[in-house]
């Protein structure tokens, strides 16, 4: 922590002063202290910032000083007009004679005359400079109250002078092109000071006590604490950089999605990165010419790699099913299935394999399954897409389970893990399922959006894995879920690899997936 | 999802509108959302891949004319015997061997109407006729053409005038001279001699998939009396897309006569096919399916929106059949979900399972949850990167010894082999994150793809951290907290990796058993990577810290 610095000497100075004979003027403190006025002020300084004195009165003050014209008169003796005075009084009596005189450069003479015969002190008779008044007026006053006070260092204030003489003084000392000037009017402030509770602890402080930095364990143990007075810490500076270790905001986000899945009663599935196509699609009821099969919609894998063929009998079943329904229920889609496409190896494009994988492995009847599963589309990468990226699906299976079960998990999934205020449910087709429904959920600002889909598995997926009660098949979009939560526009930017960046992005977790509202 | 866009006016009085007012909401039971709006056009995107028949304008406004009536419409009822033939040449099972044809007579073709009939064509070859290969589609002036019409190969010196060209070209100068020609060569590759339609004056109608003829295949506004072929590799595409352009004319007034085709073994087929599938339905199915009581429904009025015909209730059963442009009833399910379309789902009152479950979380997460708490508590930070990555990043770069699994058709070499190891993905992150302050230690969970010995491969889950800026005893340090508190025993054994310095690596020992690597990272792969610090790591599959 950062610790108000040790008092200067100069403040020492003033606080002493001050301590003793408070409050005091600026004139005051200065001849306590004998200090100089630079010093004085920069003492004040410091000391009213740190809250150490304050300010009881302030008075402004008007005074005269002398330019430089100023100072070349009194160091003459005299002022131009005054000398010419005299020189008229001795008989001079025209300027030309006056000028020959070099006491003053010809310039002071002329203006002088010209002022003097303004002021009516001199007059012109018969082209000869004449006296016209014996005191010289102002010219005399001047003298006397202003440059022989200054000479003796007093200070003049102009609003002690009288009127007219003020009034030739303010109009010697121009506001602009004053170098030259005779006379200066400087306006100052003179403040009353007193010293305050805290410059009084200081003070006492800096006389005696020892002054105490960091507390150490031998303070602690030997009691020196006692004596000593801490030194006061600066508490209004931002706090210092601290390194923290942090879970990825995109970790969370789905920790978050696998926590409510949790609540509700769902068991987790977990599965391979890579699959052969039989799980992949035709365990699911895609025909092996469906649109989306296209060869560039999956990542396939090298030659060398295969993943493990099913079961035989679950593979004759869907086999069956493909060609001519089997024991389905239903004619098939009438084609001659391929095993060769079937065992070809590729990466997970949807998640919907894991459930395949789940009912052909005798789950639980009631049971409800969820996966976080990564997932691989032929796409280029950009704002939007991720050569892979998860999507969250599951399965919930029992023997009363029916549409209206189906459109209740969507509603629940809606309010629970989106927070949707709003919510419609949508025909949609997935291959697997029929029927098939989507949840279309209103967004506060971008409107209604698809968050899921759901459906009843078809027969024909499920009779063959050797499932006999109805199971409805669901999945949840995560990507625009997660750019939402993180307030992100760029999908990349969940897989950043610059810390930088990642160390920028802020998260409320609790706040995730509709927050306290759902608690 | 195949996209279409139709001119606003046709389509509005095709469907019997007024004006757009809730189109979005009447397009839902169809499958298909609508896409955007102006004055002029209407786009619309269909989402049920198995229904090619709602591809076209007609298809939409019939299912939004059936779905607001509730009454089914007549397609194809009053076909009368064929009175014209194709006979198809014993060659065409190599080349192309399906065909289906029909005339349409009594509608005048007009403007929108002929856009309408070019994109149904299109978007039918295109995404349902996989890019024309399993079907083409070609429209004729019908008074042009002397029937029989032979479908047959010829030689590629045989010369027509096509569509859209100035003059006469032989076959082979279409292929390589027509853009048509030079887009669809691909399907015709190998081939010594091509498919063609001839009329019975000799006159080549058409050389299909690729272009039909100046003369008899130009079809234009004012016309009336129409011919129309699909031919292609799968039969049931071929039939199928027929039968759909046939119900379309029929909608827009056209009267169907149909055409025999007569394949060499026999098998002569009447086109349009009328598929007309009949479906039944247990009432017990329905009402289990559904949720509601099967016999509180009005099934007739629900199977008419869907536009079925011949409904029959029985005291157990319903059996409908399908309109001829649907071949997806494949299953009573089929049927069912037709049902609960045609209650409107928003009708349907939801409800929660009521079976009680437990949950649980799978036990690699659970471990992995208890990991990272640890590496928490060590001041580290979490990475999350992708799977898919080059194979320069792994194998030049970090010069990993074990090979990634490649992809075999990558879109980019950038994404074109899969994890096996995640130090390369924390050492990316080290080469651009010089900026950032340190310390820099980072850690990540995430699955990775191992080859196995007999030529399968499996999904690991694996721990690396990395620390930048220090050294292998910081690293160590970081993998000792995590054996510590979960009571495993570790040692170290000094080893040879590339990866890492000489006399400056090991294999991680946990409780006796060789479970992973650790070491500092040799400055060839600082290089390699650009990083200007030094940097210790270590990885281990997760399961070894259990």
């Amino acid at each position: 922590m950062s610790e108000v610095r040790d008092l200067h000497p100069l403040e020492k100075a003033l606080l002493q002063w001050l301590s003793e004979n408070s409050p005091s003027t600026d004139i005051q403190s200065l001849e306590g202290t004998g200090m100089d006025q630079g010093s004085y002020r920069r003492a004040v300084q410091w000391l009213l910032s740190r809250d150490l004195a304050e300010v009881t009165e302030s008075t402004s003050t008007v005074t005269v000083e002398l330019g430089v014209q100023g100072e070349e008169n009194l160091k003459a003796g005299t002022t131009p007009e005054l000398a010419l005075l005299e020189m008229v009084d001795n008989g001079a009596s025209n300027l030309q004679d006056i000028q020959k005189n070099e006491m003053f450069d010809r310039g002071r003479w002329g203006s002088a005359m010209g002022a003097l015969l303004k002021a009516g002190v001199l007059t012109r008779e018969a082209g000869n400079l004449v006296r016209a008044e014996e005191t010289g007026g102002i010219f005399r006053e001047m003298w006397t109250e202003v440059y022989l006070p200054l000479q003796k260092k007093e200070k003049v204030f102009l609003h002690q002078l009288s009127g007219s003489l003020a009034e030739g003084v303010s109009a010697r000392a121009p506001k602009r092109g004053k170098g030259r000037a005779e006379f200066a009017i400087v306006e100052s402030v003179s403040s009353t000071l007193a010293i305050t509770g805290q410059g009084r602890e200081a003070w006492e402080e800096s006389r005696g006590k020892i002054s105490i930095g960091q507390l150490t364990r031998e303070m602690l143990a030997s009691g020196s604490w006692k004596d000593g007075k801490f030194r006061r810490y600066q508490v209004d500076i931002p706090p210092a950089r601290m390194h923290a270790g942090r879970l990825h905001p995109y970790g969370v986000f789905l920790d978050t999605v696998r926590s409510k899945l949790l609540a509700m009663g769902f068991r987790e599935m977990k599965g391979s990165l890579a699959e052969n196509e039989f799980w992949n699609n035709d365990a699911l009821f895609m025909p092996q010419f469906h649109p989306a099969r296209d060869i560039h919609d999956a990542y396939y894998l090298e030659d060398s790699v295969t993943v493990p063929p099913p079961d035989p009998v679950i593979g004759e079943a869907v086999r069956r099913a493909h060609e001519d329904g089997g024991d389905t229920g239903g004619r098939g889609w009438e084609y001659s299935f391929d095993w060769e496409r079937s065992l070809q190896a590729i990466m997970r494009s949807q998640g919907t394999a894991l459930s395949a994988r789940t009912l052909g492995s005798k789950p639980d009847i009631p049971g409800k399954y969820f996966g976080i599963a990564k997932c691989f589309r032929y796409d280029q990468v950009d704002a939007t897409h991720l050569p892979d990226f998860y999507q969250v699906e599951g399965i919930v299976l029992g023997s009363d389970i029916n549409l209206k079960h189906l459109l209740g998990l969507l509603k629940l999934f809606a309010v629970q893990v989106a927070g949707a205020e709003e919510y419609k449910f949508v025909p949609a087709y997935f291959p697997f399922t029929e029927p098939s429904v989507e949840i279309h959920i209103k967004h506060p600002v971008l409107g209604w959006m698809e968050m899921g889909g759901a459906g009843l598995f078809r027969r024909e997926v499920c009779k063959p894995l050797g499932i006999e009660v109805p199971v409805i098949a669901w999945g949840l979009g995560l990507d625009r879920m997660a750019l939402m939560a993180l307030n992100l526009s760029d999908i990349r930017d969940l897989v950043t690899p610059d810390l930088g960046r990642l160390r920028s992005m802020t998260l409320k977790p609790e706040d995730l997936l509709g927050g306290e509202k759902n608690a | 999802m195949p996209k279409i866009e139709l001119p606003l006016q046709d389509f509005l009085s095709l469907s019997g509108l007024k004006n757009t007012l809730g189109l979005e909401e009447m397009l839902e039971p169809l499958k298909a959302e609508l896409d955007g709006l102006d004055d002029q056009q209407v786009k619309i995107e269909l989402n049920d891949t198995n229904r090619p028949d709602l591809w076209t304008a007609e298809g939409v406004a019939r299912g939004l004319r059936c779905y607001r009536t509730g009454k089914a419409e007549e397609h194809l009822a009053r076909l009368g015997k064929p009175d014209k033939y194709i006979t198809v040449a014993d060659d065409m099972a190599e080349v192309r061997p399906f065909i289906a044809a029909f005339t349409a007579t009594g509608w005048t073709v007009d403007e929108k109407g002929l856009e309408c009939l070019i994109t149904a064509q299109e978007k039918l070859a295109s995404s349902f006729g996989k890019e024309r290969r399993t079907a083409a589609i070609g429209f004729y002036a019908l008074d042009r053409i002397s029937f029989p019409v032979s479908y047959r190969t010829t030689a590629p010196e045989t010369s027509f005038h096509p569509l859209g060209e100035e003059n006469v070209m032989t076959i082979a100068e279409v292929l390589e001279k027509t853009e048509a020609g030079v887009k669809y060569a691909g399907l015709l590759n190998g081939m010594e001699n091509y498919p063609v339609l001839v009329d019975s004056s000799g006159e080549i109608l058409s050389f299909p998939p690729v272009l039909n003829s100046n003369c008899t295949g130009r079809v234009e506004p004012g016309q009336s009396r129409l011919f129309c072929e699909v031919t292609g590799t799968d039969r049931h595409t071929v039939n199928l897309t027929a039968t759909i352009l046939a119900c379309n004319l029929e909608d827009r007034g056209a009267e169907i006569e149909p055409v025999e085709i007569r394949y060499p073994n026999g098998r002569n087929t009447i086109t349009p096919v009328i598929f007309s599938d009949t479906l039944t339905a247990d009432l017990n199915t329905v009402s289990s399916v559904i949720g509601e009581d099967a016999s509180d429904l009005d099934l007739k009025f629900l199977l008419g929106r869907m536009d079925y015909s011949g409904i029959q209730l029985n005291s157990d059963s319903v059996t409908a059949v399908m309109p001829p442009y649907r071949r997806d009833g494949i299953h009573p399910m089929d049927l069912i979900e037709d049902i609960a379309i045609a209650i409107g789902l928003n009708n349907i009152q939801p409800v929660l399972p009521s079976e009680y479950t437990v949950g649980a979380a799978a036990p690699v997460e659970a471990l992995s949850a208890g990991i990272k708490l640890l590496l928490l508590g060590t001041g580290c930070e979490e990475i999350i990167r992708p799977v898919l990555t080059s194979g320069e990043k792994i194998t030049a770069f970090t010069g990993t010894p074990e090979l990634p699994i490649a992809i075999s058709n990558p879109m980019t070499a950038e994404y074109g082999v899969v994890s096996n190891t995640l130090l390369p993905a924390l050492l990316e992150v080290e080469s651009v994150s010089g900026h950032a302050a340190f310390p820099h230690n980072i850690f990540t969970v995430g699955e990775v793809l191992r080859r196995n010995q007999d030529g399968t491969c499996r999904t690991d889950v694996n721990l690396a951290v990395t620390a930048g800026d220090a050294d292998l005893g910081r690293i160590h340090s970081i993998l000792g907290v995590i054996c510590h508190f979960r009571n495993l025993e570790l040692k170290l054994k000094e080893a040879d990796d590339p990866r890492f310095i000489p006399g400056r690596s090991a294999q991680v020992i946990i409780s006796g058993r060789v479970s992973g690597i650790i070491g500092e990272i040799h400055p060839r792969v600082l290089e390699a990577w650009g990083i200007t610090v030094p940097v210790a790591g270590f990885e281990i599959p997760l399961e070894r810290l259990r």
